[in-house]
């Protein structure tokens, strides 16, 4: 639907695109099965980085807060609601990982 | 003597008589707003006001509540009234409502004012007219009343500016700006319909007993003072919605989906008082549950809607998901609160054991099983010398703005998460509700000036989360954890024998 | 209406003072069935289908002259429709 408008040609640009964040993207992060952290989380990262650097980088930091948590064990990957089975060494933009993607796993 | 005039009288002359028709300019240039919405309007004077409100009468009235409200206020202050308070942690609750409602009156204020001046009916105008100076007077009776606990407690100094900036205040702002940037239909619907008659009472009534419950009597008396008003600006809403109704039978679907939109946007929003319902009040008036069954299902559903059904209009669409979360709204809603307090103006807390045990009692079937055991995590965290803060930036819905923190109502275990790519770029939502209004109106919503992504941006003070506070506005003691905070550390000396500090 | 049960209107009023009070009493004696509920601060009044609010039975009840837009200092909120607001008489009911 388009939106009502007091006049023809409404087009404003998203305040979140890409473009906004130079060569880096918003990644979305969230732990499935695990309600201690409320909501998934959003990160900017390049997209050259490997899926190794992102672990330990982004994902490990954030999900330490749980001292219950064994961030070795991360598992059970999904991409926009479709699962998938990250290699270390492919980086974010090989494994289709979008502008705003979102990736969720289980601990 | 002239005979003195009935209130019909008088209305009529102040509303009708001193109307005129334009002569040298198109009505259509008069008023350019009233038309893009696809409403339609056959006859402004249909329009009826059953508080018949003159200028004499509304401000002899207003005056009255100002004088008792002030009076309240002043002895208060002078009687060290802070001092009985239940507890300083009530405090925070009072933080949110200035930081999160009070800016929102003030932006009531400006867009009735406009709209004071763009109805094509007198009635209509004058109506928006006393209300643009109620939300005026609540505005600056708010702060008057607030300010006198800016004195002795953090937290309390920036919301106007906090309200631009801060994150979880972005979910008010979202919402009154995305009303503000509606045409004058839409816009009565919205506010004067469904948040003012439709969720009003569960915001403001048993905040307001809350306040009395806990030694607040200033807060409560403006808030009933503002809530004497209020039940003007119910009225509003309900005319509203029936003479648009009664005007043509083509605004019913128009009507409708705004009704679906704006209970969903309002009923998002009083998450925040559904936490501070449950969470923030040390002595408890009712749940959020108790609440909502009452001021919602009792009276709007099976009294309002019954009557707006003869009309051809139905409930809101996910009214269903709204009931089914009654069980699971507060929990979810603090639970966030507490683990980013850190970025909040205010400090939140782990419930005591009496605390905890008025939730199961309340929540029988969900507390224990599903909220319960957090609580108990964090407590373990914290006997083992920590205290859980979730260190990521949340994830928001592009709509409500909240983060992505409600669950599916079948499984109260997984996160709800709705996406859509539009133009080549993936918005996500928190719930069918806000997904279907970006749906309807995507060139809207792709604009929501998201915290957390401009924070990435770097458009918010800088790069790391000290730069992002301090651009907040937040000083030292302000946020984080309740226990061991200045206003606790403060109010314990107050309390205690020793001769308080000068 | 498809249901034909009784809905209820009603009234919220401050629990703040004794004028209050005789309000209340006036409205419980002009409204069969009338239900008064408090909370701290509150006190709701509750009747059947529809209530009147009288200026005479509330003059009566304060022993003082009442104008009815005297209400707006007492009301918190209400529920149903104002359908009457007049010198003699304040009417609260469901239109349909």
């Amino acid at each position: 639907m388009p939106v009502t408008a007091l006049y023809p040609e409404y087009k404003y640009p998203s305040r979140s695109r890409q473009e906004l964040y130079g060569d880096d993207i918003l990644v979305h992060v969230g732990l499935r099965g695990n309600r201690l952290f409320a909501a998934p989380s959003t990160h900017r990262v390049p997209p050259a980085m490997t899926f190794a650097a992102f672990l330990t980088d982004i994902v490990t930091p954030w999900v330490s807060s749980d001292p219950e948590l064994d961030p070795q064990g991360l598992r059970g990957w999904t991409l926009d609601g479709s699962a998938i089975t990250p290699e270390d060494t492919a980086t974010l933009a090989d494994l289709g990982v979008g502008h705003k993607s979102l990736l969720t796993f289980e601990a | 003597m002239a005979r003195k005039l009935s209130m019909k009288q008088r209305y009529a002359a102040l509303t009708r008589d001193l109307d005129w028709t334009p002569s040298y300019v198109d009505e259509e240039k008069l008023f350019p707003y009233t038309r893009f919405e696809g409403i339609k309007v056959n006859d402004w004077a249909a329009w009826e006001d059953p508080f018949r409100l003159t200028v004499d009468s509304y401000y002899k009235y207003q005056a009255e509540k100002d004088k008792r409200l002030y009076a309240v206020i002043d002895s208060f202050a002078q009687g060290q009234g802070h001092l009985s308070l239940s507890d300083a942690s009530y405090i925070n609750a009072m933080k949110l409502f200035i930081q999160g409602v009070t800016p929102i009156e003030y932006a009531a204020n400006r867009h009735f004012s406009f709209l004071a001046r763009h109805y094509n009916g007198p009635g209509p105008r004058f109506a928006a007219l006393c209300q643009s100076v109620d939300e005026l007077r609540h505005t600056q009776t708010e702060a008057h009343t607030l300010s006198a606990y800016n004195k002795y407690y953090g937290g309390f100094h920036s919301w106007p500016k906090q309200f631009d900036r801060v994150w979880y205040l972005s979910v008010p702002k979202s919402f009154i700006e995305d009303a503000m940037a509606s045409g004058p239909f839409e816009y009565l619907i919205a506010v004067s319909f469904s948040f003012e008659y439709l969720l009003t009472n569960l915001l403001f009534v048993p905040f307001m007993s809350g306040a009395s419950f806990n030694g607040d009597v200033p807060t409560m008396t403006f808030g009933f003072s503002a809530q004497s008003d209020e039940s003007r600006h119910m009225t509003l809403g309900l005319e509203a919605i029936k003479f648009l109704l009664e005007q043509d039978e083509a605004n019913v679907p128009i009507i409708q989906k705004w009704i679906d939109k704006w209970f969903w946007r309002g009923y998002r929003l009083v998450s925040l008082i559904a936490a501070m319902l449950d969470y923030m009040l040390p002595k408890k008036v009712m749940s959020w549950k108790e609440s909502f069954e009452l001021y919602f299902e009792e009276q709007m559903l099976e009294g309002l809607f019954k009557d707006l059904e003869f009309y051809g209009i139905r409930p809101p669409a996910d009214v269903a998901v709204a009931i089914a979360e009654k069980e699971h709204y507060s929990h979810q809603a603090y639970w966030t609160l507490y683990q980013y307090s850190y970025a909040a103006g205010f400090t939140t807390t782990i419930p005591d054991a009496e605390h905890l045990d008025w939730l199961s009692a309340q929540y029988p079937d969900t507390f224990d099983k599903y909220y319960r055991p957090l609580w108990e995590k964090a407590a373990k965290i914290e006997a083992d010398g920590g205290r859980f803060f979730n260190t990521g930036l949340p994830q928001l819905c592009q709509v409500c703005q909240l983060p992505m923190l409600f669950t599916e109502v079948d499984d109260p275990e997984v996160v709800a998460v709705r996406d859509t790519v539009f133009e080549g770029e993936r918005y996500h939502f928190c719930s069918d509700g806000c997904a279907r209004i970006f749906a309807d109106e995507p060139e809207k919503y792709v604009q929501a000036w998201l915290p957390v992504h401009q924070i990435l941006q770097g458009s918010c003070g800088g790069p790391t989360l000290p730069e992002v506070l301090a651009w907040y506005g937040f000083q030292d003691g302000d946020s984080g954890e309740y226990v061991g905070s200045a206003d606790q550390i403060d109010w314990q000396q107050w309390h205690s024998d020793e001769p308080v500090r000068s | 209406m498809s249901d034909t049960r009784v809905r209820n209107v009603g009234v919220d009023l401050q629990d703040a003072n004794e004028e209050n009070l005789r309000l209340v009493q006036a409205i419980v004696a002009d409204n069969d069935g009338a239900q008064v509920t408090r909370m701290p601060g509150l006190v709701r009044v509750q009747v059947p289908s529809c209530m009147t609010i009288r200026r005479e039975t509330v003059e009566t009840h304060l022993g003082r002259e009442w104008e009815t837009p005297e209400f707006q200092l007492a009301i918190v909120s209400y529920f149903g429709h104002i359908s009457t607001w007049e010198d003699d008489e304040i009417v609260i009911k469901w239109d349909h």
